[in-house]
């Protein structure tokens, strides 16, 4: 009986001295390792490149067809433009992310794969009324697209007077 | 007793008619000035030490931005916030013992670094009976403990304090008791002359790599269980365990005395360092210091450098205990307290008093 509590206590010393030691090898191991702590509005994550944040718009590649905002089970996409034959006059294209779940449901129907979700996500404003964003990069005719219809009313002008003769 | 170097300087430049009563005022409260802000500027250092240990054992960072640099300035905007905060006394606390708390233990903390030798030349008292006095100036430590646990009207402080008392009284006999090996080797109760008596050119005359290292290792060991526990510092941190008893024997306080509580735990880690590192790890000595003329003024310097990294390099291994191991239960911390610690500690005392008396008959 007295041996064994003996050597009971013998071993439940050598246990704990034993288990501190490698909790602290362990500990140790871990303070010398890489901290995985990323210093956020400095460094941001590294998200993989099939992360679903904020919309971005290739404006000159869209051709106003309205696919996205039919396909948006939300209804957040709202678009306003003038058609002058084949130049576009934009007003506006909205996205209202109080509404938006970022499902990229719009992304897929584009036909000509210019609505694309980025890797920015830190969509932080203070009044609600902000959240509705404008993906436009320019609005109205650029002076290319003017000279362009300019040329295409100048040669309709043509046409209508040669018609005429 | 002859004063010390606060005394030495101040007598070479007062004018010589200065009465003496006057001078040992002068600097005792020099000395306290000096023992201040020496402990704030450690409890500084140490608690921007714990958070950054603290941060790297769990794979973050700790803090950052505050001050620029690895956040060294963190601990500074704390203490200012502390400062600026409402002093609260509850209405059922007892006013005189709530107030006198964090007195007495800030007290017995600052006490503490009287007599510790930081350096050649550099002590503000050589105590006959050095340990000793620390001992039980730290002690005092509990009593204010249990002052601010009764005090503060709360069944969370009054737990903690209970559990402090049972602990504190428990790990005093194996701290004390381990502190014995050192005494019998060196023959002294004095921290500078246990110091003085370990210097040597290559650290051999350390206690801990003496011949009698086969105690010194088990009694150091023993020393720094039975000190963490007495410090309240993890895994024996009962008095305070915040995931049960909020903050125990200090939860209803804020503002400085709040801070003065913080203070001490980092003052009395710091103290029980030094202890463990002028009774094992050789004080101030350091390796190649015999080449150093005597007069020399890098002595001293290289001294208490060598002095601060030592007990830094033990403050920052309890910081590591504390991050590794849990809290024990208060059965455990006890049963560790009285059936190992207690016994071992007896054991090593026995086992290095032969030695002693073996190698005194050669």
């Amino acid at each position: 009986m007295t041996s064994s509590a003996f050597s009971r206590w013998w071993r439940n010393l050598s246990d704990g001295v034993i288990s501190t030691a490698r909790g602290m090898r362990i500990t140790l191991r871990t303070f010398l390792r890489k901290p995985v702590t990323v210093q956020y509005p400095d460094e941001k994550p590294d998200l993989g490149g099939r992360y679903r944040g904020i919309h971005y718009l290739e404006q000159d590649l869209c051709i106003y067809c309205d696919a996205c905002a039919k396909a948006c089970p939300v209804d957040c996409i709202e678009m306003d433009a003038t058609r002058h034959g084949k130049e576009l006059e934009w007003h506006a294209f909205t996205l209202d992310y109080n509404r938006c779940m970022l499902c990229e449901l719009c992304v897929y129907p584009c036909p000509k794969d210019c609505i694309h979700q980025g890797e920015e996500y830190a969509l932080v404003t203070e009044d609600r009324e902000d959240m509705v964003r404008d993906l436009l990069t320019w609005k109205g005719l650029t002076e290319e697209q003017k000279q362009k219809v300019a040329e295409v009313e100048a040669l309709k002008a043509q046409r209508a007077a040669g018609g005429g003769e | 007793m002859d004063g010390n170097f606060i005394s030495h300087l101040l007598s070479a430049s007062l004018p010589p008619g200065f009465p003496f009563w006057g001078l040992a005022l002068l600097a005792a409260f020099l000395g306290a000035l000096c023992v201040v802000g020496f402990v704030s500027i450690l409890a500084l250092v140490s608690v921007w030490l714990e958070r950054k240990i603290a941060g790297h054992i769990q794979a973050r960072l700790g803090p950052m931005r505050t001050g620029g640099w690895h956040g060294w300035s963190q601990t500074l905007a704390d203490a200012i916030k502390l400062l600026t905060k409402e002093d609260v006394i509850l209405r059922g606390a007892d006013p005189v013992l709530f107030r006198l708390a964090p007195a007495l233990v800030m007290g017995s903390a600052l006490a503490m670094f009287a007599v510790l030798p930081f350096a050649p030349g550099v002590q503000f008292a050589d105590i006959d009976l050095g340990v000793y006095f620390l001992l039980a100036v730290a002690s005092l430590t509990t009593i204010g403990v249990i002052m601010a646990g009764w005090g503060s009207n709360n069944k969370w402080s009054l737990y903690g304090a209970m559990r402090e008392a049972a602990q504190a009284t428990s790990y005093e006999i194996p701290l004390a008791l381990s502190l014995i090996p050192p005494i019998l080797h060196f023959g002294t109760f004095s921290l500078l002359s246990a110091t003085e008596q370990q210097s040597g050119w290559g650290g051999m005359q350390w206690y801990i790599f003496s011949d009698a290292f086969w105690v010194a290792i088990p009694s150091f060991f023993l020393f720094f269980t039975a000190a963490l526990a007495e410090n309240k510092r993890a895994p024996f941190d009962l008095p305070e365990s915040e995931s049960e008893l909020v903050a125990g024997f200090h939860t209803e306080y804020s503002g400085l005395r709040f801070a003065f509580f913080f203070l001490e735990e980092y003052a009395a880690m710091f103290a029980a360092s030094a202890v463990a590192t002028a009774y094992w790890l050789g004080g101030w000595n350091f390796p190649g210091m015999t080449f150093l003329s005597t007069g020399s003024l890098w002595l001293p310097i290289l001294g208490a450098l060598a002095f601060l990294l030592k007990a830094m390099f033990l403050v920052c291994v309890m910081i590591w205990i504390r991050w590794t191991l849990p809290r024990l239960r208060i059965d455990q911390v006890m049963t560790l307290g009285w059936k190992y610690l207690t016994p071992l500690a007896l054991g090593i005392m026995v086992a290095a008093a032969g030695w002693e008396a073996w190698r005194a008959s050669l």
